[in-house]
């Protein structure tokens, strides 16, 4: 028979968790709107980048085009930007990340290539654990949330081009969370270098017209390739924060109403001992009572 | 009503020009440069200047912008850069305390941005 003040320490626990989760579930679902209306307002940016990129890579000739744009023609090493929350608390976010992560790792390697890891955020380094550690190019904390500003993915870009032109590596992709709606994130994995193009639009559209450049074609692309890369960046950043906040309201959410099924079932359980409780008792004093 | 062209300057944030406009001078890499409509189609690189927007005959908009690159097609201009801001919305004191609190970078084009007003 559980005892009455231990079933009451136990409703007043569960009570103040679901307190707790209920108030993380406001905070992400406050934080959730302006993050989403970033990563919004961060798509046309992204996506004009891309057409005017598209529509270089169109016309250019593919033997001297910089290798950013194309790649390398063998790949030895692979970087794998690894984008996930530096906290917790938040669903299958980041074990989704982890995931795809390992999954595209062990892909990488039956192919005989070697794997490097960029970990943005820290919840993907950690559910990957010790075994990484040999793989890590580098780790980057705490540039998400309220403080992420296109400079962050600037920095992270240009440490990957330095990479890449030192010869670290010869692909890059990233893995992160992308935004669909409130209940919904899905992971997507998209490669930067060679720099990912969405098949073209019908021939003879708007890709027919011929381009004049000011300055060189080669020069242009040379600025503008760089550029791209924190783009895409950025806008996976912006994504990626915004489905932590929406998984992390979703998860809470569920953590509060599993709260109250708890407290209800406890309190039925507290009920149910104390009737019993007072009936034994009633029990005693008949019985006693009777007995003289 | 003259001809006018799609006009779209995008930084990484925001949009922060969609409108249609007479003509538009475009500080370019290698010199400014004035778009009206149907100009040839244009790729560019951009350098730190100020964007002027006509209309009428006179300039109604002014936008400083940080480099960036410039897409021109017969019917539109899309203008993309990293940094922006309109001069006809800022102000010399407001400018000036947020390049206190920006990054090296960000003052430094807001500097700029202060002795463009």
């Amino acid at each position: 028979m559980p005892n009455l003040k231990d079933l009451k320490t136990r409703i007043n626990s569960v009570t103040s968790t679901q307190k707790i989760t209920s108030a993380m579930k406001m905070v992400a679902a406050a934080k959730l709107r302006r993050a989403q209306e970033a990563a919004e307002s961060g798509r046309p940016y992204a996506t004009r980048m891309q057409a005017v990129i598209a529509s270089l890579a169109a016309n250019a000739d593919k033997s001297s085009a910089s290798e950013l744009l194309v790649g390398r023609a063998a790949v030895k090493t692979h970087l794998l930007v690894i984008i996930s929350a530096d906290k917790g608390l938040c669903g299958g976010f980041n074990g989704s990340v982890a995931r795809l992560a390992k999954h595209e790792m062990n892909r990488l390697e039956t192919e005989g290539k070697s794997v490097q890891i960029y970990f943005v955020g820290r919840k993907a380094a950690d559910a990957l654990g010790s075994a990484i550690s040999d793989r890590t190019f580098a780790r980057v904390e705490g540039v998400q949330g309220t403080n992420l500003g296109f400079e962050s993915a600037s920095e992270i870009a240009s440490k990957i081009i330095t990479g890449f032109e030192e010869g670290q590596f010869d692909a890059v992709s990233v893995i992160f969370n992308r935004f669909v709606n409130a209940i919904t994130q899905e992971v997507t994995h998209t490669s930067l270098i060679p720099v990912h193009i969405d098949a073209p639009e019908d021939e003879g559209s708007e890709s027919a017209i011929f381009y004049d450049y000011e300055p060189e074609e080669a020069e242009i692309l040379s600025a503008l390739l760089p550029r791209n890369m924190s783009t895409q960046i950025f806008s996976a950043l912006l994504e990626s924060s915004a489905a932590e906040l929406a998984a992390r309201m979703t998860a809470m959410d569920n953590a509060t109403r599993n709260a109250g099924d708890m407290i209800d079932r406890l309190t039925l359980v507290y009920n149910r001992t104390r009737q019993a409780n007072i009936t034994k008792e009633l029990i005693e004093i008949i019985s006693g009572a009777e007995a003289l | 009503m003259a001809e006018t062209t799609k006009m779209e300057l995008v930084t990484p944030g925001r949009v922060l020009v969609s409108k249609s406009v007479e003509m538009v001078v475009i500080p370019g890499s290698e010199g400014f440069f004035g778009v009206l409509p149907r100009h040839s189609a244009l790729l560019a690189n951009l350098q730190r200047g100020v964007v002027e927007v006509y209309e009428g005959g006179k300039v109604i908009d002014r936008l400083m912008i940080d480099g960036g690159i410039a897409d021109v097609t017969p019917d539109s201009v899309t203008i993309l850069t990293e940094r922006a801001e309109d001069l006809n919305k800022s102000n010399t004191q407001e400018i000036g305390e947020r390049a206190k609190a920006a990054s090296e970078a960000e003052a430094d084009f807001l500097k700029d941005v202060e002795a463009a007003l």
